[in-house]
């Protein structure tokens, strides 16, 4: 007799189950294809153990979402459930658990190559890997999977992505609400796993939170008054009061995560080479935007291809790729610094637009990227029924700083050279220039 | 607009209202700015969807974001249960210096929405924004009845004679709007 479930091992959650229908999910071509996609691209060329791909992290999120989804729906007040007609019907209720993981599942199949490394620039303009994996969705080749299951695959596309990304859809409150355990600011378990998988395997503490007691205590709250004027009637996701330092060390977690890891300047300056070997050699310097195509690309072909340009100094992107392999990277000349800042908050754009005039266009490269991440304002129910703002008895919520990207960095050819021209202009080069005239 | 320029402007807004009795949360401010940008055509380029079935803008979001990070703006938590203000900065008032032209431009713009919104709280608040919504949407050439059941559609716990007062209110903000952005 075949099997209800299946187990599989992970590293994190130690088993997630599936379902015989969610394993033909698994076992499809563009699910299975992210076995071939690193999390975090090469970030292993700083961290080695940071190998692990797409395809765990996806098994990661469809766990996370299914505990967070019964907890939710199991621990409910009747205003709420008075404003989510669904929750009490229990076959909607089973539809959408169903959907939810799904969603989990399947939300990060149009990655790129790569995953993040310079995605907007390798897509034309309006593409995105959201949008890719809205259309890997709603495909012919998923279709038959989503019939048996019978799941609407827009349904699965809402929760996946969210309104933010998922922009041709129309969501209720209930759908939004769901969306908000995949991608949600403060509590999506997108994120929840992310940072607990990428601490583990690259060995650093700081990703790692209760995600047990964090779970346990979601709730569907309505918004803590904004103002003393009153409440909109809109849900959000939030926690009951025995949450909150679970909630704190998942913001703590979130960044320190960016600002030890996913931010360190040599992780960051890869990221640039390899969009800069990318753009050289991939066809008019972008992916395809077709899925048939796109999923026909891993990480393998494109590693495949960056030693090839390394081996043969005729092949496109040589010199790029010698970079990546041979470890002869771009090094920081210059990092955001409270002085100067204070004195002009783009000088790092005027010392990367300085040093290119007078060393060459191709010896600098700039990076500047601030995460889209929202204040961590969300309502708290305390022992009493009361809903508070989570800044209103969080001062470490209250000030939790956010963190930043800010480097200039230089062909190691020329740094010497490069750093000392720096300390000799410094403050002459970073003096804020006038608004100019019709500029406004 | 850029990063600069459209920080200062965001500032310039957050000055204004606190100045006016604002509470200036996030939902204050995504509201004002949305009333700047469509209603006074302030190109600040964020895109409003309706979110939670109000117009609000991710991009705006993360551009509040951006600010805090830059420390132009802060975090003002207040007492339970309520939700933070938001703060501008020394930073911001030198960026707001640096830009003299661009903040005389909108000047009489931002002050329009400061003193029209007033100290209004956040149902008021919502109430308009999404009156301006759905006349953006519908067009004033629609009849109000279509327009109160599109908004009633949006927010069903809000009356047909709030909804009603509402559009009146809007639409003489349109008027008004239009002696100030010629």
């Amino acid at each position: 007799m075949a099997k209800a479930f299946h187990e599989i091992r992970d590293s994190i959650h130690v088993f997630i189950r599936l379902s015989s229908d969610e394993r033909k999910v698994l076992d499809s071509p563009p699910f299975q294809r992210l076995r071939h996609i690193h999390q975090l691209a090469l970030t292993y060329l700083v961290y080695p153990g940071a190998t692990h791909k797409r395809f765990d992290h996806s098994l990661g999120v469809i766990e996370l979402a299914g505990r967070a989804y019964d907890v939710v729906t199991e621990n409910i007040n009747s205003e709420v459930k008075e404003m989510l007609p669904d929750i009490s019907d229990p076959l909607k209720r089973v539809y959408w658990r169903s959907a939810l993981r799904m969603a989990g599942l399947c939300h990060d199949l149009g990655h790129l190559p790569f995953s993040h490394a310079a995605e907007k620039e390798l897509l034309p303009a309006g593409w995105s890997h959201e949008k890719l994996t809205a259309d890997i969705i709603r495909s012919e080749m998923m279709q038959p999977i989503w019939d048996e299951m019978k799941l609407k695959p827009d349904d699965i596309v809402k929760l996946a992505l969210g309104p933010k990304e998922a922009t041709d859809l129309k969501f209720s409150r209930w759908e939004t609400i769901l969306s908000e355990i995949i991608v949600g600011d403060a509590f999506g378990v997108d994120r929840m796993d992310y940072l607990l998988r990428d601490s583990h395997h690259i060995g650093v503490p700081y990703g790692r939170f209760d995600h047990y007691r964090l779970i346990d205590t979601l709730r569907i709250l309505p918004q803590a008054p904004p103002d003393k004027t009153g409440s909109p009637k809109e849900l959000f996701l939030g926690v009951d009061a025995g949450g909150i330092h679970s909630a704190e060390a998942l913001m703590l977690a979130r960044y320190f995560m960016f600002s030890q890891v996913y931010f360190h300047p040599v992780r960051r300056i890869y990221d640039i080479h390899l969009k800069d070997f990318l753009k050289e050699t991939l066809t008019e310097g972008m992916f395809p935007t077709d899925i048939s195509q796109l999923l026909l690309i891993t990480d393998n072909e494109e590693t495949a291809k960056l030693f090839a340009a390394f081996r043969n100094p005729l092949e496109k992107g040589h010199l790029t790729a010698r970079r990546i392999i041979c470890r002869k990277h771009f090094r920081k000349l210059w990092e955001r610094n409270p002085r100067d800042f204070e004195i002009n908050p783009l000088a790092g754009d005027y010392i990367f637009k300085a040093a290119q005039a007078r060393f060459g266009p191709d010896e600098f490269r700039y990076d500047l990227h601030i995460p889209e991440i929202g204040a961590p304002d969300f309502p708290v129910r305390l022992s009493d029924g009361q809903i508070v703002s989570s800044l209103s008895i969080s001062k470490t919520l209250a000030d939790l700083p956010v963190p930043v990207v800010d480097y200039v960095f230089c062909n190691p050819d020329i740094l010497a050279e490069a750093k000392s021209w720096l300390k000799d202009n410094h403050d002459q080069i970073i003096q804020p220039k006038g608004e100019e005239e019709g500029d406004e | 607009m850029n990063s600069l320029k459209k920080a200062a402007i965001i500032t310039s807004l957050i000055d204004s209202m606190r100045l006016k009795g604002s509470w200036c949360g996030e939902t204050h401010l995504q509201k004002a700015t949305y009333f700047l940008q469509e209603l006074l055509n302030v190109p600040l380029g964020f895109n409003f969807i309706l979110y939670k079935h109000v117009p609000f803008s991710f991009d705006l979001r993360d551009e509040l974001t951006a600010l805090r990070a830059n420390k132009m703006i802060s975090i003002e938590p207040q007492a339970l249960p309520y939700g933070p203000r938001i703060n501008s900065t020394m930073i911001s008032e030198k960026i707001q210096n640096n830009f003299p032209k661009t903040i005389k431009k909108y000047q009489k713009r931002i002050q329009f929405i400061a003193d029209t919104l007033d100290a209004k709280g956040v149902l008021d608040l919502e109430k308009l924004a999404t009156a301006l919504y759905v006349t953006l949407q519908m067009g004033r050439k629609s009849s109000i009845e279509e327009r109160i059941d599109e908004f009633r559609d949006l927010k069903p716990y809000f009356s047909s004679s709030e909804a009603s007062s509402t559009f009146d209110v809007v639409d003489h903000m349109i008027e008004d709007s239009r002696k100030i952005v010629k």
